[in-house]
């Protein structure tokens, strides 16, 4: 017998998950992946490098700026390209406004309906109308700065390789060192609030993220050294689903704010450390469900965060320079740690600056198996206990908490 | 007080971009449920209740069996039905790529392809016939809201007919083309997004699509192939939203 669950809501995508029964036994789960595959390697193979971070921001529109990003540090790596302090900074802060944006939106309104019974943000608004407030705003201040350094809200062009076609102005990194700081009050209520849940899902064995915490030079994991990713992790197809399953050392694996918690606390700023250290026990049970927790505990790392940088730019001035770029032939790879997780962009570059290849993972893609792990361990222990309507609910929660972005997920190709 | 309209959200494939817009509406989302009710949106609820839409909005392209049949279903069902977002409109960069749909799913999946049903990706607007089409990859939001107060007070809403370059000239916007040899399409672009590219500083990338008319597409050539940019480079740039034209 199969249950077959319906298209999940409130996350971004189109996705579903079967539940395989036989003599009684929650035997298997498979999840399916039903958006339609993008060809985005094809779409930017023999393209001009310069064009190619606009292109890849549309794989995603919650997380474009971590794919802009990834892009231009995959191609600043293949020319050999350095950038400065300041672009550096600034691209942080682009990434730090995508975990307020990302964050915010999954936690206030995707799962905080679950949390008070409701089917979506929009009716619990009438009861916690000022819980979903809370939640625009924090979501409203992530936009504002990704307006401010990737150009738009959803899909700017503004982050390039060498630098940025538009550099902030004092005036907007005053304003996000004032607001940045107004908020954090906020984003302390929504820890206390996620702090309460029950573990659900799996428990994860490892973990894997980027080695800085906003992104990286390579990955680590809870085992020795860093790695590149062609090294310890595989990709295979699959035949239900358009997304292909990735493991680590044949094993499936976590990325994520959780993940990012437990390998990089000593990364935080103080108050999200203090946090972490508060939660320490429960997080490192390494329940997928404590991911919601943990990325409440990084709203209060990003506005810790941006506050800190703008602190420094404002001290130091804005210089407004880009880096000249040339290409030559070369290879590289850009690690960024988007809100979900840790997410690949990997190409070769010929000499006249064209993409001859391209490999591109995203963290839905990495988190596929984790989340069939999850799901076939929930199911098990409710198969049976509870009515399938409840069971079916739950398991959509544990989906869920992986924060997924079945979108960006349909798109790894090897060449 | 009348009854509101029914109003649905329907993601075909694409980034999501076009439904989480709807929800970068903030407080505006929250005037426009003065007029709608929200009955079929699955990224923002778990609710799906509706079988009849006054109006219904459709995201992303038709790239599987399941979202042809989604559409269908939309349309059937639906008074007015806007295509939203340049996947709808135009394909956007997803349809861009022109190899037989066999050969991308081989290059994807490998030589025992997927066995999962997939489509040549096409905007909507191949497949059916739409009342409206709002293009933008994304769609600017402050369109759409009026678009929609447009139709729940009976007003047939107006699509923009201008290119590009007439906000950028309204914002006095440096000209990136003329000025810093950008390769920049606003001039045979659909206007309506604020020049949000050349704000940056940038070139418009075209996201809105090809704007019919009286502009003149042959003189954009000229323009980049003396700025220095080949043949090839031009061509690609000019279909990258918009290999389909509604």
């Amino acid at each position: 017998m199969i249950i077959e669950m319906r298209e999940f809501t409130r996350v971004e995508g189109n996705g579903k998950a079967e539940i395989v029964i036989e003599d009684g036994e929650v035997k298997d789960v498979r999840l399916q992946i039903i958006e339609g595959p993008r060809f985005f390697e094809l779409l930017t193979l023999g393209r001009h490098y310069y064009d190619v971070p606009d292109l890849e921001a549309r794989i995603c529109a919650i997380c474009y700026l971590s794919h802009s990003v990834a892009s231009v540090l995959g191609i600043e790596r293949a020319f050999g390209v350095e950038v400065p302090e300041e672009i550096t900074l600034l691209r942080e802060l682009g990434l730090i406004g995508e975990f307020l944006e990302s964050h915010a939106l999954h936690l206030y309104l995707l799962v905080a309906p679950d949390v008070f019974g409701y089917p979506d943000a929009i009716r619990m608004a009438t009861k916690h109308g000022e819980l979903v407030k809370e939640g625009l705003a924090l979501k409203a201040f992530g936009n504002r700065i990704r307006v401010m350094i990737g150009g738009r809200e959803i899909h700017g062009i503004n982050v390039k390789p060498g630098g940025f076609g538009r550099y902030p102005t004092v005036e907007e990194l005053e304003e996000i060192e004032r607001e940045s700081e107004a908020l954090l009050r906020l984003a302390k209520r929504s820890v206390r609030l996620f702090a309460q849940s029950d573990p659900y899902g799996a428990q994860a064995k490892h973990f894997v993220a980027t080695d800085g915490y906003l992104w990286g030079e390579k990955l680590i994991s809870d085992e020795e050294g860093a790695f590149h990713y062609t090294e310890r992790i595989e990709e295979h197809s699959l035949v239900y689903s358009f997304a292909k399953q990735s493991r680590y050392k044949g094993e499936a694996f976590f990325v994520g704010a959780l993940p990012r918690l437990l390998l990089k606390s000593e990364m935080l700023t103080p108050t999200a450390r203090r946090l972490f250290e508060e939660h320490r026990e429960k997080l490192e049970t390494g329940y997928v469900s404590y991911n919601n927790l943990a990325q409440a505990i990084e709203l209060v790392y990003s506005l810790e965060k941006a506050n800190e940088i703008a602190k420094t730019l404002l001290d130091r001035g804005i210089e407004g320079e880009n880096v000249p770029v040339e290409p030559r032939e070369g290879e590289g790879i850009g690690y960024v740690e988007a809100p979900r997780g840790v997410l690949i962009h990997h190409y070769r570059i010929d000499a006249s600056g064209k993409i001859a290849y391209s490999n591109i993972i995203t963290p839905t893609a990495l988190n596929h198996a984790m989340i069939e792990a999850s799901l076939l361990e929930e199911a098990r222990k409710l198969y049976g206990e509870a009515d399938e309507r409840a069971m079916i609910g739950r398991l959509e929660e544990t989906v869920r908490a992986f924060d997924p972005c079945i979108s960006c997920s349909v798109h790894l190709v090897k060449l | 007080m009348m009854d509101k309209l029914k109003l649905a959200v329907f993601e075909l494939t694409d980034c999501g971009g076009c439904a989480l817009n709807m929800l970068f509406l903030y407080e505006k989302l929250f005037d426009l449920l003065e007029f709608y009710e929200i009955t079929e949106f699955h990224m923002a609820t778990s609710l799906s209740e509706g079988n009849h839409y006054d109006v219904a909005l459709v995201t992303g392209t038709v790239s599987t069996q399941r979202d042809l049949n989604l559409l269908k279903e939309a349309r059937n069902h639906s008074e007015y039905l806007i295509a939203l977002g340049t996947c709808a409109t135009h394909g956007s960069v997803q349809a861009s790529v022109e190899l037989p749909i066999r050969e991308k799913l081989k290059a994807v999946y490998g030589d025992g392809g997927n066995p999962m049903r997939a489509l040549d990706s096409k905007p909507v607007v191949e497949y059916v016939a739409v009342d409206f089409a709002l293009p933008g990859c994304p769609y600017d939001k402050e369109e759409v809201y009026q678009v929609l107060i447009d139709i729940a007070k009976g007003i047939e809403p107006v699509r923009k007919d201008y290119p590009v370059c007439l906000e950028c000239k309204l914002n006095e916007y440096e000209c990136v083309l003329v000025k810093k040899g950008l390769p920049c399409l606003g001039p045979i672009t659909y206007g309506g997004c604020k020049a949000v590219c050349v704000r940056s500083g940038l070139g418009c990338i075209g996201c809105r699509g090809p704007l019919p008319g009286e502009v003149n597409p042959a003189s954009e050539y000229e323009i980049l192939k003396s700025l220095g940019y080949d043949d090839e480079y031009i061509i690609r740039k000019f279909k990258t939203f918009a290999r389909w034209e509604p």
